[in-house]
């Protein structure tokens, strides 16, 4: 029992004192972790973030690098704004977590994208990718579920033959192929568009090799039933791209605006 | 009956020794030049992982943890007979190099690279982005810039410097070099050079940036005359510079990882040495807003790390 008392003690303190400090800040918040990065600059972005909305209310940005605890916060239902991605919104669907999707982000005047597997010239066909390095950025589930996409049905085997490395960001993808550490790229349309601006030379050798279906940019979700503090929340975001500070902080996340969804 | 149950042990034997071999010939010896490097430590950890994920065995050997190291790594690698042995740092590498010369070998975060003796069983992830890279990447966070300085020391940088510009002209940017012997003469040059400039580059040029004083220099200089500082390092971001590319620690792991799969099935040519293929951006927006620089705004989602005034 000497034993026991410390021992529970110790825990009682981690937990209570845990949840404490987390809750101790009950300002409502913007939960953010996008699968399609591995940017994680999100010091910068908590800091710009909050320095602008200060600006507009009492609200803060949460980011997340881990899956799990962005998925937990949700599990807690405590209300607030979830910015994820379109991909992820499903895949939690599925589960049937009942977010829904409150705003789309749009990026020139878009709020779907597609992702193209590119490649130089010389790579023709899917099956010269076998044995191969694909480069892309975004969690490996991510990767792998949209490369499964683009690939087609009975491709399996290819897949497996497949190596993927994880880059941080789009431009890093399609860089790889034409500095030659990887064969093909995963990458946003708008990750081929930057290479044709920065490197001409570099953009003119790839060609595509297969699309994935169009999805939404990052989304802003709620949980069902929003009350009129998520509806607050959106409000703000709905208006970031009336100010050059609140555009600033969107081209952070890769969108320049929010669009509601009908 | 017998003859059966003799089957059955022949059968078992050959699919152990089999698999025992498919094992053995899948191992990865990660040698460690400094485990309580963070650096180190983080590449080991993603090349790892990588690792697992395909279902290759590795051992490690840290050469800090070992007090008689070129003996005991010798005699470690003959007992585990790796198929291929991970050299992180240069002095793993050197180590390894005269410990096993006939072993397949795969380095990274090696410094200068190209002064090692890289032969045909040998691959690597340099430790520093292509000049290329940097160069289209620049371009990409500041489309307006034209016209690059950078001073450097001939007996070091003259190469790199020539690569330099033949990447600049690819990507139109012109570059005005200008070689100094000693520190003293610095200044002299930056007065020459500013003036002809859009923005300075800090390349990492060991007569350049030999002491404290001379960084100083550079810096006061350029913001005498407002000119920007781009730096191959985040180092430098403190000090002023408004942009910083270098390479991506965890993606060098990643990328060494695969390169190490390929080169163990003989799927990359032998002495492949390959740039890393994930950056690291930071951007000073203090220094940027300071200067009035414009920045391409679209390029912020590619910045990892954005400084502030306050930080």
């Amino acid at each position: 029992m000497k034993r026991i008392l410390p021992v529970f003690f110790i825990f009682f303190v981690f937990v209570v004192g845990g949840g404490w400090s987390a809750h101790s800040d009950e300002r409502p918040r913007y939960y953010f972790y996008n699968t399609e990065t591995n940017i994680n600059n999100f010091a910068s972005l908590k800091m710009e973030f909050d320095i602008y909305l200060s600006n507009h209310g009492s609200y803060l940005l949460q980011p997340f690098d881990l899956r799990e605890n962005f998925e937990a916060v949700i599990h807690e239902k405590k209300g607030d704004v979830y910015l994820l991605s379109s991909w992820h919104l499903k895949e939690l669907q599925q589960k049937r977590v009942p977010l829904e999707i409150a705003l789309v982000g749009t990026s020139k005047g878009n709020t779907t994208q597609r992702k193209v597997l590119s490649a130089k010239k010389d790579i023709v066909n899917f099956a010269m990718l076998k044995n191969t390095v694909v480069a892309a950025a975004g969690s490996e589930e991510y990767v792998h579920s949209i490369l499964k996409q683009i690939l087609g049905k009975g491709q399996e085997t290819l897949l497996k033959d497949i190596k993927i490395l994880i880059v941080p960001k789009d431009i890093d993808a399609v860089m790889a192929v034409g500095f030659g550490m990887a064969t093909a790229a995963i990458s946003a349309e708008s990750g081929l568009d930057k290479l044709a601006m920065m490197s001409p030379n570099q953009f003119k050798e790839l060609h595509s090799l297969g699309f994935s279906e169009k999805d939404y940019l990052l989304i802003a979700a709620t949980l069902k039933k929003t009350d009129q503090q998520e509806t607050q929340l959106l409000d703000v975001l709905r208006k970031m791209s009336e100010t050059d500070a609140g555009v600033a902080n969107l081209k952070m996340l890769g969108i320049d605006g929010w669009r509601a969804v009908q | 009956m017998k003859i059966i149950n003799f089957c059955k042990a022949l059968i078992l034997l050959v699919a152990f020794l089999g698999s025992a071999g498919f094992a053995q010939s899948n191992k990865v010896l990660i040698v460690n030049s400094e485990k309580a490097v963070y650096r180190y430590e983080t590449i080991a950890t993603e090349f790892k992982k990588v690792l697992q994920q395909n279902a290759y065995q590795w051992a490690e050997f840290n050469l800090d943890s070992h007090a008689n190291v070129e003996a005991e790594l010798k005699q470690f690698i003959e007992q585990e007979n790796p198929a291929l042995i991970y050299c992180i740092g240069t002095q793993a590498y050197s180590l390894v190099h005269n410990v096993a010369p006939n072993k397949k070998m795969l380095f990274s975060a090696a410094i200068n690279w190209r002064r090692l003796d890289v032969g045909a069983g040998t691959y690597g992830v340099a430790n520093e982005l292509s000049s290329a890279q940097e160069l289209s990447l620049l371009r990409h966070f500041f489309p307006t810039i034209k016209t690059i300085g950078l001073l450097y020391n001939d007996s070091f940088s003259r190469e790199y410097v020539e690569t330099i510009k033949k990447d600049a002209l690819a990507s139109g940017i012109n570059i005005i070099n200008k070689p100094i012997d000693d520190t003293q003469e610095i200044i002299g040059a930056l007065n020459e050079l500013l003036p002809k400039i859009d923005m300075f580059w800090i390349i990492s040029d060991p007569v350049v940036l030999s002491n404290k004083e001379s960084v100083q220099q550079i810096f006061q200089a350029a913001q005498q005359q407002k000119k920007p500082v781009y730096a191959y390092s985040d180092v430098y971001i403190e000090q002023g510079a408004v942009l910083s590319i270098s390479a991506d620690i965890a993606t060098i792991g990643r990328q060494s990882a695969g390169l190490a799969m390929m080169a163990n099935q003989d799927k990359v040519p032998g002495g492949t040495v390959q740039s890393p293929a994930g950056s690291m951006v930071t951007l000073n927006k203090c220094a940027l807003d300071a200067l009035k620089l414009k920045f391409n705004q679209d390029a912020l989602d590619s910045v990892n790390k954005i400084v502030g005034c306050e930080q």
